[in-house]
Parts: structure tokens; C-alpha cells; sequence
């Protein structure tokens, strides 16, 4: 949608509070007078002081800047800018975890001044330096004592639901979160959680229960069936009641210690120590703000990146790896990196009504810098893509690639190759180098002494 | 706070809601209040309890950095 200059983004059309648009590069958001009063009340009541100075908010200020649609106005408010989008089907469990903690925690702040969230949307959470933030100022409304919340509903399929399954089944059923936009239907997670789950308070109330209840009331007017009303206590006890839930939900990656992880590689401690000088170093010379590193495992090369000064999306499909590079981040403070689950060989789509709610991965590009690090051979011999076609879609993630060849020879390589033919004749350092030199100038490159393997640094042409 | 912005503040939560856009959902509404006695019941017995344990543990001098048992 475009108007006299403005772009709407289109995942910010369903709330009649008001939407986001950008102008002139910069993001603001338009507050509408029927969202007024309420917005006034967050402001007013110290609710937005409050979550900004304590971190959970997304601060923004109010400016003097015309409205994308005059008539529906009450005021323009700039949000501070965002890293990175990323979407709760690219989190892992703690995150998850994580972004549902915050928006019970901030609940309880609302309620405590006479505010509740009126909407529990996990998109309305992003992770920014490091943590989770709400970044809707327009998810608040005045709450009256008697008022169930209006929320519910949505918390239990974007947060509750999808956690008990990847606690309870199968850490991977989170992505079934990208299949159902509004949070999983809870009658699907009902089945599909075992039954022993039923055992559990929480569970049974905030899934099971609910999903009966869903199907028992389909359609009816709540009004029309009881006169009960919610106590201050009552909504009280479901935040708390629902927190609890949250909290004794848990899975740990693959009962691994994080250490494990860093040695799943086939380095000697000399070659590793001059892989991570080289990548340095090529980082030195390519200063980037924004580097995707693609197939980061527990991130001991996105830290490299980030000491480098750069914002890193470190991307890798194992859900373990990406929930402990998340923790071990969380642990050290780390506000630069942030771990995302992705699988290459299907990356996020565009998706959601007209496919403009959620953004694709490469819609989220370029980064200026790629690292793919032990990567291509996943891609071109597990995965059968073409050293071209790989060479051609990393040039479109970035401009700049820090990119590890591992030839046939390598005992990683014999592993994938090991149940199949070999189909691969064009796999060899100089069909690598001649694909690539298609869509890249090859900077720098050198032999991670030994191994085979070679370390290029290469520029999109 | 004076009288008169409490009396705004009211007035403003009535007449001026913001218009609930999502559909809550008449079975989650339902849950929440036929379990409101229930979920009011228990917070207030968690609460009272953790006031009775706040005191005996002051009592016998445990627990004087606040920060001891906070997140």
C-alpha cells in the first residue's frame, strides 16, 4: 500500500488502533484518535516509563511528523528502529520461552495500572540487543475489573501451545508456527500432546480445557451463558497460573552440554586457531554492520563478528545448536549476535495475507557481510544444489562473503557421501572457484593448514 | 491525584474504549470465568502463603537482602 509517498508494511493493517509506515526510509507509526485515550493512559499512567526503563518495551517519541492518513490521526510516533525482524517460527524454544515470559510480565505491570494487553501476539515481541521487547505501543487497553482477558485465547495458541508440543513431543513442532499465523488452533495441540500431559494443572486447563471449551461454546455470546465476572484476583491468578505453566515447560537441547557442541568439527586446535585469524581478519577489512552467518552452529565464528563490530544473525538449522548459542548469549551478555533457527535449503517465506505479513528471509537483505563457514557441502552434496545456483543465492544475501570450501577428500564430506553415488564430478576446487567467479571477485583466500580445506574472502561483483 | 482526573480517567475508560479487534473467542471467555472462583482462590492462598513464609523467615533473620529471593 503507498500513499502520497508512504509505505505501509503489510503486516500492519488488522488493528483499527493504528499502523505503521514509512517515509523517507524512517518507520513511524500513526496512533488513531479511537486508540486515544488509551494511548494517553499508557503514557499517563507510568506504564510506558515503566517498560521502557526496565528494558521490555521498545522506547518511541512523539513527533511532529504529518499522518499517512489524516482523517483516522491522533498523533505520528517514531519507534526506535529494529536490527533485524525475526519471526517466532526462526526461534527456538528459549526464546520462545523467553518472549512468552515477558508479555505475562508485562501484563502483570498493565494490570497493576489499570491496563491490559489486548492482544498476546508472539509477532509483537522482538529480540533486540540481546533480549526480548514488545514493540507495539497500541497492544493496550483500560481494563475494568469484571473483564476476562481478551488476550487469552491468543497467548494459548502463540505461546502455550507450540511450547507444550516442543516440551512434550518434539522441539520441532515449532515450526508448526508457520503454518498457523495466528498461533496454533488448540483442538491440533490438544491431540497431539500426549495424554499424560492431561496430568499436568496447566496444561489441562490452558490446552485441554480450553479446547473442549472452544468447541463446547463455538458461537455463542458469553454474555448470554453466566453473569460470572473476573476479580481483580481472578485475572490475576490466570497471569500467574499461566506463568507457572510457562515455567515448568522444558526441553533441553538433545541432552548435550554446550561444550559438546564446538567439538563437532575437524580441526586441530592450530587450524582452528588460524581459521578464527583469518575470518578475523577478513572481517577487519570488510567492517559490516550486518553479517548473516549462515550454518552458525553454537556461534564461535558470529563472535567474531560481532567483537568486529557487527550486528550478526547467526542462522543454523539444529534446533539445539540455535537454543544454545541463544542461552550461552543470554549468559554472556552478548547484545550483538542474535541465533535464529533456519533451514537453507527452505528458508522462511513470504507469508500471511497477500504474502506481505511475514517477510521472507531474503526480503530481510542483504546483509553486507555472509560467513559460510563448513556450509557448502551440506548445500552441494546433501542438499544437490549446483555450485552456481549456491554462488548466485549467497550473492543475494550479501555482498560480502567469508566462505569455506570442503573438498571431497574431507572426512565430513565422506560422511555425507557415504550411503550415496557419487553424482558430484564437478566438485573440486576449481569448479568451486569457476562458479563462484561468476557472481564474485575472489579477494583473498588460503589453506587452513592440515586440511584441505581453503578459506575464501570474495566480493559480489 | 485530584478528583477531577480521576473522574477523567473514568470517563475516558468508558466512552472512549479502544475497539477490541480481536475476536477473544466465546470458549476462551467462558474458561476464564467459570474458572475465575478457582484461579482468584488459589492466587490469594499462594499469596497469603508467601506472606506467612516472608515473615517467619524474617523472623528468624533469614532473607534481610531483598534481593536474595528476587529473579
Amino acid at each position: 500500500m503507498s500513499m502520497a509517498g508512504n509505505l505501509r508494511p503489510g503486516s500492519s493493517f488488522r488493528d483499527p488502533s493504528g499502523f505503521l509506515f514509512t517515509r523517507g526510509g524512517v518507520l513511524y507509526r500513526q496512533v488513531n484518535r479511537s486508540y486515544r485515550a488509551a494511548y494517553d493512559q499508557l503514557m499517563e499512567s507510568g506504564l510506558y516509563r515503566e517498560l521502557v526503563d526496565a528494558g521490555e518495551m521498545i522506547p518511541h517519541e512523539a513527533v511532529n511528523v504529518a499522518p499517512a492518513e489524516r482523517s483516522l490521526a491522533a498523533l505520528v510516533v517514531r519507534p526506535d528502529p529494529l536490527d533485524f525482524v525475526s519471526y517466532p517460527y526462526e526461534w527456538s524454544f528459549t526464546q520462545l520461552k523467553d518472549a512468552a515470559g515477558l508479555t505475562l510480565a508485562i501484563q502483570k505491570r498493565a494490570l497493576a495500572r489499570g491496563l491490559s494487553l489486548k492482544d498476546a501476539s508472539a509477532y509483537n515481541i522482538q529480540f533486540h540487543q540481546g533480549r526480548p521487547l514488545l514493540i507495539d505501543s497500541l497492544s493496550f487497553e483500560p481494563w475494568k475489573e469484571g473483564e476476562p482477558w481478551v488476550a487469552y485465547r491468543q497467548f494459548c495458541q502463540h505461546f502455550v501451545a507450540p511450547l507444550a508440543l516442543m516440551a512434550h513431543v518434539d522441539v520441532r513442532l515449532g515450526l508448526l508456527l508457520r503454518l498457523y499465523i495466528d498461533g496454533l488452533p488448540l483442538d491440533l495441540a490438544s491431540r497431539l500432546l500426549p495424554w499424560r500431559t492431561r496430568l499436568r494443572p496447566g496444561l489441562l486447563t490452558h490446552v485441554h480445557l480450553h479446547a473442549a471449551s472452544q468447541r463446547r461454546f463455538a458461537g455463542t455470546a458469553p454474555a448470554s451463558r453466566t453473569s460470572a465476572r473476573m476479580s481483580r484476583n481472578a485475572i490475576l491468578g490466570l497471569i500467574d497460573s499461566l506463568e507457572s505453566t510457562v515455567r515448568g515447560l522444558a526441553w533441553s537441547p538433545g541432552g548435550t552440554e554446550w561444550a559438546a557442541y564446538d567439538q563437532s568439527h575437524n580441526y586441530t586446535p592450530g587450524a582452528l586457531e588460524q581459521k578464527r585469524r583469518l575470518v578475523r581478519g577478513y572481517l577487519q577489512r570488510i567492517r559490516p554492520s550486518m553479517t548473516w552467518d549462515l550454518g552458525a552452529n553454537v556461534g564461535s565464528f558470529s563472535r567474531l563478528a560481532a567483537e568486529a563490530g557487527s550486528t550478526t544473525i547467526a542462522f543454523d538449522l539444529d534446533p539445539s545448536a540455535v537454543d544454545v548459542h541463544y542461552r550461552r548469549c543470554r549468559v554472556e551478555g552478548e547484545k550483538r549476535v542474535l541465533p535464529l533457527l533456519l533451514d537453507l535449503t527452505n528458508p522462511s517465506p513470504a507469508q500471511g495475507w497477500n504474502h506481505r505479513e511475514r517477510m521472507s528471509l531474503a526480503e530481510r537483505g542483504p546483509a553486507d557481510a555472509v560467513m559460510a563457514l563448513a556450509l557448502v557441502h551440506h548445500l552441494a552434496i546433501a542438499n544437490n544444489v549446483p555450485l552456481p545456483l549456491l554462488a548466485e543465492t549467497l550473492a543475494g544475501y550479501g555482498g560480502s562473503l567469508i566462505v569455506e570450501f570442503v573438498p571431497k577428500k574431507d572426512s565430513q564430506v565422506q560422511r555425507l557421501m557415504a550411503s550415496r553415488q557419487d553424482i558430484f564430478p564437478g566438485y573440486t576446487l576449481e569448479g568451486f572457484e569457476q562458479a563462484f567467479r561468476q557472481t564474485h571477485k575472489i579477494r583473498a583466500s588460503e589453506r587452513i593448514e592440515g586440511s584441505e580445506r581453503i578459506l575464501f574472502w570474495m566480493e559480489r561483483r | 491525584m485530584s478528583n477531577t482526573s480521576l473522574l477523567s480517567e473514568a470517563a475516558r475508560s468508558f466512552l472512549a474504549a479502544p475497539p477490541a479487534y480481536l475476536d477473544p473467542g466465546s470458549g476462551s471467555f467462558l474458561l476464564q470465568l467459570l474458572l475465575a472462583g478457582i484461579l482468584g482462590g488459589l492466587f490469594v492462598v499462594k499469596m497469603s502463603w508467601s506472606r506467612i513464609k516472608g515473615f517467619f523467615r524474617r523472623m528468624f533473620g533469614r532473607g534481610q537482602n531483598p534481593d536474595e529471593h528476587g529473579r
